[in-house]
């Protein structure tokens, strides 16, 4: 298990979390419909991925990929710090590094605890059946939207799940270029292009998110 | 000119160090900062103090022996430039100087602002050159390189060494350093048929040498002295990928 094998599988992982976040932010836009054609149409695509085999694996996939994801970012922080030793006393870091690539453990952190409570809001009450019973549409399909509906226009919840959205997108925005370098892309101009696309794919990505409760909220 | 040095003075590696402070008047703009501790070093001598300890050897920024942290940054205030070519000009009268060793565990502090770099020496024993005996100058033309090919090879060639990249890393990580020695070689046709053995056993002394993984802050190329840039880990990276999964 050496640098590469630790470094590598954290890369891979995070690549394969930055597409489903892709696909997570495009169904989400159903929401912003009106309430007729969201809840029918959101119900029924949560319906479909439920029932799909393909997205049960790609599921199983995905925890893992978050579970790797951690363990070995906190590996390798870890092993980081022993061979840091004692810090400098000043550090003017921010003059030749970006904040978000000096911080990715606390960032990620901070994902990580809204992942768990986004999980403990949908997954565990839709999925595992835990808490208050979810009741279905006119179509028979299980009310996703009306969880959501409800959570969204709990300002505390909307506020918590908006701004969460700022550590995620500065963490995408380093991750996803320092990627695709640990797995060996080093074309020079590629490089100043997969810089702008990760910038791009951050901001997409964490106003996206960020700004679809807050429209929920007011609907 | 007058500056307050704090330095950081440690009497051996297993010692406890600490910051302490030298107001020093007399100093003049055109003095390069070595300079600066070389006048201070001699007020020292005049008070029969013990004088700070430090590394310099070329001071035109080509042999890597010198380097600290000042003012929270490796070599300085400047982007890519070595501690011999920062002047006092790059200060105002009155300023505080912060001077610290290089801080890695893979680099001890041997004393005062001196840290031992030979985990470097140890990867660069691993492969960081050919083999074969070259014997007397060879006909230029014998093996033909493209020119984009020289040059690249040229352009990591530059690293002098001097371990600002390992100063400046959170993760004390050796990766520019040891990138730039190997992709300087395995670039060209005279180093690609030892290629997979260096590549291998240098990264493997990186590690057990205890420096961390490369996280891409950038700061690196950002302080390197020979502008390598961080293009050169990733390239290291793709080779690395390749010797494991294709041989």
């Amino acid at each position: 298990m050496n640098l590469f094998f630790r470094k590598s599988i954290v890369a891979a992982t995070g690549l394969f979390l930055c597409i489903f976040l892709m696909v997570h932010v495009s169904a989400n836009i159903i929401l912003v419909f009106p309430e007729a054609t969201a809840r029918s149409l959101y119900n029924a695509y949560s319906t479909t991925l439920r029932e799909s085999m393909l997205i049960s694996i790609v599921a199983y996939l995905l925890y893992l990929s978050i579970i790797f994801h951690v363990v070995y970012a906190g590996i390798i922080t870890y092993k980081n710090r022993n061979s840091k030793g004692v810090q400098n006393t000043i550090n003017h870091n921010k003059e030749n590094s970006s904040w978000a690539s000096q911080n990715m453990g606390v960032l990620g952190m901070l994902i990580l605890i809204f992942i768990i409570i986004h999980l403990v809001n949908f997954w565990a009450r839709v999925k595992l059946g835990i808490g208050e019973t979810v009741g279905t549409d006119m179509a028979g399909n299980i009310d996703v939207y009306e969880v959501t509906f409800t959570l969204f226009h709990n300002p505390y919840y909307v506020l918590f799940y908006s701004i969460l959205m700022l550590p995620l997108g500065f963490h995408l925005h380093h991750g996803l270029k320092s990627a695709f370098k640990t797995l060996g892309f080093y074309h020079k101009k590629g490089l100043s292009v997969l810089a702008k696309i990760s910038l791009i794919y951050a901001l997409i990505l964490s106003v996206g998110f960020g700004i679809i409760p807050i429209i929920v909220y007011f609907k | 000119m007058k500056v307050t040095f704090k330095i950081w003075r440690q009497e051996q590696s297993d010692a406890k160090g600490a910051l302490k402070s030298y107001e020093i008047d007399g100093l003049s703009e055109d003095m390069s900062f070595l300079e600066a501790l070389d006048f201070l070093n001699e007020s020292l001598v005049l008070k029969n103090e013990k004088v700070i300890a430090f590394e310099s050897d070329c001071r035109e920024g080509i042999c890597g022996s010198c380097g600290v942290f000042i003012n929270g940054r490796a070599h300085g205030p400047h982007d890519n430039m070595a501690t011999c070519q920062v002047h006092m000009r790059s200060f105002k009268d009155g300023d505080t100087i912060v001077v610290e060793p290089w801080r890695a565990g893979a680099f001890p502090i041997v004393k005062d602002l001196v840290v031992d770099r030979s985990a470097f020496d140890r990867i660069i024993e691993q492969g960081a050159y050919i083999t074969a005996k070259t014997g007397t100058a060879a006909e230029a033309n014998a093996i033909l390189i493209p020119k984009e090919v020289a040059d690249s090879s040229m352009d990591v060639a530059a690293c002098i060494g001097c371990g600002a990249c390992v100063a400046t890393c959170k993760n004390a990580s050796a990766a520019l350093f040891v990138s730039a020695k190997i992709n300087h070689l395995n670039k060209l046709p005279q180093g690609q048929p030892e290629g997979h053995k260096r590549l291998l056993e240098m990264t493997t002394q990186m590690e057990l040498e205890n420096f961390g993984s490369c996280t891409f802050t950038a700061a690196c190329e950002m302080e390197c002295p020979a502008e390598i840039s961080i293009s050169s880990i990733a390239e290291m990276n793709a080779r690395y990928i390749k010797a494991k999964f294709f041989g």
